[in-house]
């Protein structure tokens, strides 16, 4: 076992023994050798359940907006980028701050599942993960596997801003020290530099293969709100109807309403099923909101704000 | 009929005789993922795929349809009902595929007989694939499918490296083989043999699920503690119900746009929405997350065979693979053999 899970393990009986909190919300080993399942602890004799590996892929502070009628306090384990999910919800006032425990665990990256799948027999159960230099040693009943750690990330861990969590009530595991590779925006410039037409057949075609299941709003922790305007029956603002031009407004509505809120946590576009770039969207308004706002990523900061919800004399206003 | 034999060279020959006279459906690569598709040639086809992100179920009951439109200003205020499919071959379906429409079958066309479904299933001559190799997420042998039979196909593909092996199922395989006769040989007889050795893989790989027992255990699991503890890592998307090949649950919807004319569709819906069982008045009969996912796994598991005589699932492995939250059909078979 590593140090950052068994030290996870203390604090998290700790928690639950002292009654500061009743549930911990966590990552436990998943149904295959590398994956995990989020998993819901509420006695410190469970413990035991939770780890922490490099296939903590999942955001969690979602959970926190599903339970916010929980009548108990919470503790949720963060990673950097989804730290920035507890100051959204604390913004949006779907959770008061002081309902939460945040276990910050600094992250080096974190590896995916279609990658990982992609190259090794993953079906196995995970025995050991072992870090050495440039590669990750993967233990599993059905074998250890190689590979290298560059090649699987996943995309986001690349250009991650924050590998240390923005807030933690408590840190397990060393700080990293690494330096944030910063965003270059390469890829969105690449889209920017589209002919309208050809931005309009990429994304059309994008959009069109959109399943509607709604993963990506659902896993986001910046989609709070109580009736979705996509749930709403009367007035159906946005059609049940599967075709290219309800899913292009969904989408291009579900983008706006994100506009400045998106803590650029990446799970919508991890869990998208249909393998839709969400993340290109949301990084080109985050693009925007830094050029023409001077925002910084948003859930970086407890005041933070959103773009849209506040006024400047000084904002731009070209496009008008 | 005697089974044939197909060179691979004459594969596309085969696929572009087809789409002369038929609309095709095949598997194409589509911007990185494996989707089934009209195609207008046997241009881009792969047959060497595991598994289609999406089920071709959507070709006889698609994920929105719809079903007749009217216009107001016209006297007779009739109804205009929507023009049927054309002929059409479903080309390359996998045997686990192909399973899920005969049960599609027993849901709409039994007792109930759903006309744009059956106008679909009737107009499709559906030529299978063997599996060669297959996902790791794959079980369909749990439900006595094998990747190397395909029970409700017309015709059957087996990939023997220089050849396909070609199976006449049906009256239906037998027209469609006639009517391509010249790109067949016949097969010399090693044809079954060499269908098993090419399988032989596939049937290895895959997990080996037992469902003895599952389904009388499930039969008094309707208040077990299991389903709320499963059920809280759900986010209750309808990634699972989407790309199931056998998940059926549609809503009715009338499209008006503050004019005259307008029409009705039907298009899928999911029991792992919160507002699936939402009824008018506000009652809410699965208020959680809790009863939202026992009704999956019962619906599969349990309800399907009281009401067909078989389970609703075919071990594809698609709601396994991409659930977001690792919530995993296969590992619920296996929690609820284990549970008390
Ligand atoms: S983006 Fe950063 S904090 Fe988030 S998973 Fe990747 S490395 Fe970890
Ligand atoms: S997760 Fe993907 S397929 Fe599902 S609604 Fe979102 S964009 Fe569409
Ligand atoms: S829009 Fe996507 S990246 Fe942004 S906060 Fe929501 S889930 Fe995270
Ligand atoms: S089981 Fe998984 S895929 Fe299905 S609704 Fe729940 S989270 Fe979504
Ligand atoms: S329940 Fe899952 S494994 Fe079974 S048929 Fe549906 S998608 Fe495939």
């Amino acid at each position: 076992m590593n140090k950052v899970t068994e030290n996870l393990r203390k604090t998290a009986a700790k928690l639950l023994q002292d009654k500061e909190v009743d549930m911990v919300i966590g990552y436990g080993l998943g149904s295959e050798a590398v994956r995990t399942q989020p998993v819901f602890i509420t006695s410190p004799d469970d413990v035991d359940k939770l780890v922490w590996n490099p296939f903590c892929v999942n955001g969690l502070t979602k959970y926190l907006s599903d339970m916010k009628d929980h009548p108990g306090k919470m503790a949720v384990v963060v990673k950097g980028c989804d730290s920035r999910g507890i100051y959204r919800l604390a913004q949006d006032s779907i959770i008061p701050r002081d309902k939460v425990v945040v276990i910050g665990i600094p992250c080096a990256g974190q590896l995916s599942y279609t990658k990982l799948a992609s190259k090794i027999d993953v079906s196995g159960q995970l025995k050991d993960v072992e870090e050495k230099g440039e590669d990750v040693v993967i233990k599993t009943s059905k074998g250890d596997f190689t590979v290298k750690k560059s090649e699987v990330f996943l995309d986001k861990c690349t250009t991650c801003e924050h590998h240390n969590p923005v807030v933690a009530d408590h840190v397990v595991g060393d700080a990293i020290n690494t330096c944030p590779t910063p965003d270059n925006y390469d890829e969105i410039k690449k889209y920017e530099a589209m002919s309208p037409e050809e931005k309009a057949k990429f994304w059309l075609s994008q959009f069109g293969r959109c399943i509607r299941c709604y993963a990506c709003r659902n896993t986001c922790p910046g989609c709070t709100c109580r009736e979705c305007v996509f749930d709403a029956i009367k007035p159906d603002w946005v059609g049940k109807e599967i075709d290219v031009s309800e899913n292009e407004l969904f989408h291009l509505t579900r983008a706006f309403h994100l506009a400045g809120r998106c803590v650029d946590c990446g799970e919508c576009d991890r869990v998208c099923p249909m393998d839709i770039p969400i993340r290109l969207l949301n990084k080109k308004l985050l693009k925007d909101c830094k050029e023409l706002f001077n925002m910084e990523t948003p859930g970086s900061t407890e005041e933070g704000g959103s773009v849209i919800g506040q006024y400047r004399l000084e904002d731009p206003e070209e496009f008008m | 009929m005697a089974d044939k034999s197909l060179k691979k060279d004459q594969v596309k020959n085969l696929l572009n005789k087809i789409a002369q006279s038929n609309q095709l459906i095949a598997p194409i690569l589509s911007d990185g993922i494996t989707l089934f598709k009209p195609v207008q040639s046997g241009e881009g086809v792969v047959l060497d795929y595991q598994n289609a992100v999406v089920p071709p179920k959507d070709f006889f009951f698609p994920q929105s349809e719809k079903m007749f439109s009217y216009d107001m200003s016209d006297p007779s205020w009739a109804i205009k009902p929507e023009e049927g499919v054309p002929n059409r071959v479903l080309f390359g379906a996998r045997p686990c595929d192909v399973k899920s429409i005969l049960l599609l079958d027993k849901v709409f066309d039994a007792e109930f007989r759903d006309d744009f479904y059956i106008d679909k299933r009737n107009k499709t001559t559906i030529v299978a694939i063997s599996c060669n190799d297959c996902r790791h997420t794959c079980f369909c042998g749990a439900f006595g499918i094998s990747p190397g039979k395909a029970e409700g196909a017309d015709l059957l593909l087996t990939d023997l490296g220089d050849r396909y092996l070609v199976e006449v199922l049906t009256d239906k395989g037998e027209t469609l083989a006639a009517n391509c006769s010249d790109l067949f040989s016949n097969d010399d007889g090693s044809g079954a043999a060499a269908k098993e050795k090419a399988t032989a893989p596939a049937l290895e790989k895959q997990m080996k699920i037992d469902l003895e027992g599952v389904k009388a255990k499930l039969d008094n699991m309707f208040d077990h503690p299991m389903w709320a503890a499963e059920s809280l890592r759900c986010i209750g998307c309808g990634t699972c119900t989407f790309v199931c090949p056998t998940c059926h649950c549609f809503d009715i919807v009338d499209f008006n746009n503050q004019s005259s004319v307008g029409y009705r569709y039907r298009c899928a819906d999911s029991c792992q929405f919160a507002n699936f069982t939402r009824a008018a008045g506000g009652h809410q009969p699965r208020p959680s997350k809790m009863e939202r996912t026992r009704q999956r796994f019962m619906h599969k598991l349990r309800y399907f065979v009281d009401r067909y005589g078989d389970f609703g699932c075919v071990g594809c492995g698609r709601c396994l693979e991409k659930c977001p939250v690792n919530l995993d059909i296969a590992q619920i078979i296996n929690k609820v053999k284990e549970v008390g």
